[in-house]
């Protein structure tokens, strides 16, 4: 650290580089908190300019505001507790219990990162919609008039959805700091005759905390902020923020509506950030 | 290790098929499947077609590929440019400023994508700023939300730099700017390909403040693959959407063996 | 304003250096280094002669890295200036210094051939190309790895990349090297090859300025002409090799500096005689040792190395001692032996052993010259 502080001021005097920040942060600055600060300026401004949170109180006590509020808040808690099971199970397996081509199957589920969200919910039409495989399966199999099968319009089709999308988030950090974890520790234990889920809870478990609060905290964010699954899902029951958003502004053409619920949806992501940054701080991530 | 007797692990390898099949083989598979379906009412397709494909080849959906791809490489490519710049800039400052600024390049990537779209309309619809209605206000939008990517990655990058390379260079004469562009970016390149890469496939993906600006005659995939299914017709939707998979793919492994192979050398 | 005058000196100087092919002396001139309220260096004063080799050694916190890495212009002063040759370095950044420089892990760039590597430097300063290969080519010939130019790093051995480093360093014929730790990463017995290596090349080099930075003393005797030894950011002692070596002026270097036995005594009797031993007191025993001007009644050490006791001798000699044997460890070409005299364990390393070893706590005698003995002060720590 000391070194790392030390290299790049040889001679300070002679240093002009202390500017060469300016290009990048001046483009960001311009192309991303510019339009963060009018965001911001509109939500509290009436049509006339004058400062007003009138309209931002009346949007806050709205019904289809809070419920978006509580959907995205439901939804993003069971998701992202969803998000840590699979990927615990998936991590212990994967990194404990391999099996020969282990390795390729955890490398598979890492590039679920880059791909789009919006992919899942399209399979989850095919596979569980009204008129999917597993609902044409079943009304066949028991001739029954109705598909039974309908979580997928629910917050439920959401939750899947983003258990699916997320996981690897988690999944990413935790098989790094199962790699960490003494071999020798576990077969110590074994050989002292401790029953796996013993060696889970008292070796495994503790190593892994930081990763699961760092994935935890990171999946809370991405899936506050999720807009693809939810718009493709396209259930009139299950309207978060960020759809909210996106239909005020662009269907409604209610800009300082869309400014106001942004205004929130930032407040609490950037909250969400913040968890994220201390706890892969702790981590030292 | 953890599970010694066979059927324990059986059991266990079991329930992975079962979590791994559900979540992740089976919707690449049916999206696989219903992109080559012809008529699908049934438990299966009732037969197999490459129709969907044949239609992305030709017309609008081709148009979606080129926007996708050009919007891609061009917002990754600036981003490169200024997450990378910012990272080396950023080492220059004293301590606490780097830490602040730090933070702020990074919050881009905590901010819903959606506000970002929204913050582009407010900002930019109005001379001098005009950029609402073009390509660049995508552009603009991309390169907003993969920044921090970029920024990032290359952070990481310069982290693991021993500093004794730049610091032998310099002893041996060589300039900043010598020294940036003969040792400190080539020794970063594995990151700085890496970055490119992961930022273009999340530009490839990117649906929330596309929507909300993209101007007719520049509908990226994503948005047309959302119109698409929106109409009803998915199997052209799921077409384009193992295209927009695939693309990802070959970028990601492309360059995966570009920084493999400069790591090895 | 004075930038561009001291710009203009060190070019001069480095022409200079060149044609007489000399190195410069470096001088420290009350250096301090802090970070932030820690003082990792306090002020330091010390001037390496040209084509001296001078090895700063101490235990890892003791400042002389950091006291490197200020000539070499990573680490700015606190206080105090740092002159190499004529010139006024302390506000010059590390590329105008005229240094070259070899680090612990090498730092050879993964991504140059050996040849770029080693050209790295002179094509950094814009040399000509005709310049260069010449050069390139009689540094890898001084290192002994010509046949290696077009190779990469990764495809050497670690002794073999540390040559191509030092060759690196050559080529811009550096006023001063710097080594830090060069052979630390090494394995002993490469180690102990490479020391030679550098010996060698600065017989060949011999106006060549070193400043070499190492925990290990035996590469520093080796090849030192003097040393420094470092001590919580101070410099403990400082001085020519052997004669640090043979009398060393206090506790810490003693002990340092090879193994060392300290008895506490009692002067009797002054500096007396042609040679300027002092006589003093352990237990019964009357010894005598080199001397430091001290008085009758100082009570001080005896340092006395474990190659120079003898179990073998005659009762003529000035000196003996007896212990009671504690221990004997058999090494072959050695035999250590640990024996406790007036409670201070004192160490000897034997080549030679009577026919009948002693028995374990039975007493017995040692023997040893004047000569080979010192009276080192008792450290006063600040």
């Amino acid at each position: 650290m000391a070194d790392a502080a030390v290299l790049p001021a040889p001679a300070a005097k002679r240093v002009p580089g202390r500017f060469w920040i300016v290009p990048p942060a001046a483009l960001l600055a311009l192309l991303f908190f510019y339009p963060l600060v009018l965001i911001v300026q509109q939500a509290f401004m009436d049509d006339s300019g004058m400062a007003n949170v009138g309209e931002f109180v009346r949007v806050l006590h709205a019904r289809f505001f809070l419920n978006a509020l509580i959907n995205t808040i439901t939804i993003s808690v069971t998701a992202t507790a969803g998000c840590l099971i699979v990927g615990l199970v998936l991590g212990l397996i994967l990194a404990f219990v391999p099996f020969p081509g282990s390795g390729v199957i955890a490398r598979l589920i890492d590039t679920f990162i880059a791909l789009p969200t919006f992919l899942v919910t399209l399979a989850f039409t095919f596979l569980y919609g009204s008129a999917g495989m597993l609902n044409a399966g079943l009304t066949e199999a028991f001739s029954l008039q109705a598909p039974p099968v309908n979580f997928l319009y629910s917050t439920w089709g959401v939750v899947l959805a983003e258990v699916t999308v997320y996981s690897p988030f988690v999944l990413r950090p935790l098989l790094a700091a199962f790699s960490l974890v003494d071999r020798g520790q576990i077969e110590a234990a074994s050989v002292l005759g401790a029953r796996p889920f013993r060696i889970v809870r008292q070796v495994i478990l503790p190593a892994a905390v930081p990763a699961l609060i760092a994935g935890g905290s990171l999946c809370l964010l991405l899936t506050v902020n999720e807009f693809g699954i939810v718009l493709f899902i396209g259930a009139k029951g299950v309207i978060t923020l960020p759809l909210l958003i996106y239909s005020k502004a662009i269907q409604e053409s209610a800009y300082q509506v869309a400014c106001i619920i942004a205004v929130i949806n930032i407040a609490l992501s950037l909250g969400l950030f913040g968890l994220y940054r201390f706890a892969a701080g702790r981590l030292g991530a | 290790m953890l599970v010694w007797s066979r059927p324990g692990r059986i059991v266990i390898w079991l329930v992975f098929t079962l979590l791994f099949g559900v979540l992740f083989l089976a919707p690449l598979a049916v999206i696989l499947l219903s992109s080559l379906a012809d008529q699908w009412n049934g438990v299966l397709p009732s037969g197999l077609t490459t129709e969907h494909y044949s239609d992305v080849v030709q017309g609008a959906a081709w148009k979606a590929v080129k926007a996708s791809l050009v919007t891609g490489f061009l917002a990754s490519a600036v981003a490169l440019v200024s997450g990378t710049w910012a990272a080396l800039a950023l080492r220059i400052q004293d301590a606490t400023l780097a830490r602040v600024l730090g933070v702020l390049f990074f919050i881009p990537s905590a901010v819903p994508s959606v506000s970002v779209g929204l913050g582009l309309l407010v900002a930019f619809s109005h001379p001098p700023l005009l950029l609402n209605g073009t390509i660049a206000i995508v552009m603009v939008a991309h390169f907003v939300l993969i920044s921090a990517f970029t920024f990032g990655n290359v952070s990481a990058g310069l982290a693991r730099l021993s500093p004794d390379f730049e610091q032998v260079a310099s002893s041996l004469g060589a300039r900043p700017a010598y020294r940036l562009r003969h040792v400190t970016l080539p020794l970063l390149a594995p990151y700085l390909v890496a970055a490119f890469g992961l930022s273009f496939a999340l530009s490839m993906g990117e649906l929330g403040a596309t929507v909300m600006v993209y101007p007719p005659g520049w509908v990226t995939l994503p948005v047309s693959i959302f119109s698409l299914t929106d109409r009803g017709d998915v199997f052209a939707g799921a077409a384009l959407t193992m295209v927009l998979v695939a693309v990802t793919l070959i970028l990601l492994l492309g360059l995966e063996r570009v920084t493999g192979r400069q790591a090895r050398s | 304003m004075s930038v561009p005058a001291f710009t203009g000196s060190n070019v001069m100087d480095v022409d200079a250096a060149k044609i007489r092919g000399a190195g410069s002396n470096v001088h420290f001139d009350k250096v301090s280094v802090a970070y932030g309220a820690h003082v990792v260096l306090h002020p330091l004063t010390l001037d390496i002669a040209p084509g001296e080799i001078l090895a700063m050694i101490g235990p890892s916190g003791s400042g002389k890295t950091t006291a490197l890495r200020a000539v070499a212009g990573f680490v700015r002063p606190a206080s105090g200036r740092i002159r190499i040759g004529a010139t006024d370095v302390t506000d010059l950044p590390p590329y105008e210094r005229g240094l070259g420089m070899v680090v612990q892990n090498y730092a050879l760039f993964p991504h140059m051939r050996v040849e770029d590597n080693v050209a790295f430097g002179l094509r950094a300063q814009g040399a000509d190309k005709a310049l260069i290969g010449e050069r390139v080519k009689d540094s890898l010939a001084t290192v002994g790895m010509s046949g290696f130019a077009k190779r990469y790093p990764r495809e050497l051995s670690g002794g073999q990349q540390q040559r191509v480093a030092i060759a690196r360093a050559l080529a811009v014929r550096p006023r001063v090297l710097l080594l830090d730790e060069p052979l630390s990463a090494l394995d002993a017995q490469i180690r102990r090859n490479m020391v030679e290596e550098i010996a060698k090349l600065h017989r060949d080099l011999p106006g060549l300025t070193i400043l070499y930075v190492t925990h290990d003393q035996t590469e520093a005797l080796t090849l030192a002409d003097k040393i420094a030894i470092m001590r919580d950011g101070r410099v403990s002692s400082h001085g020519p090799t052997v004669e640090l070596y043979r009398l060393p002026p206090n506790r810490f270097t003693a002990e340092f500096l090879g193994r060392a036995n300290l008895l506490p005594v009692t002067v009797t009797e002054g500096a007396t005689g042609p040679k300027g031993f002092a006589t003093a007191r352990l237990g019964d025993a009357l010894l005598a040792g080199a001397a430091r001007g001290e008085k009758p009644g100082d009570k001080t050490l005896l340092c006395i190395r474990p190659q120079h006791l003898s179990l073998t001798g005659d009762e003529e000699h000035t000196n003996r001692i007896v212990g009671t044997l504690k221990e004997v460890h058999w090494q072959g070409e050695l035999t250590h032996l640990v024996l406790e005299v007036d409670g201070t364990p004192v160490r000897v390393s034997a080549t030679r052993l009577p026919v009948s070893l002693p028995e374990r706590g039975s007493a017995v005698p040692l023997f040893f010259t004047p000569g080979d003995t010192s009276l080192v002060p008792e450290d006063v720590r600040g």
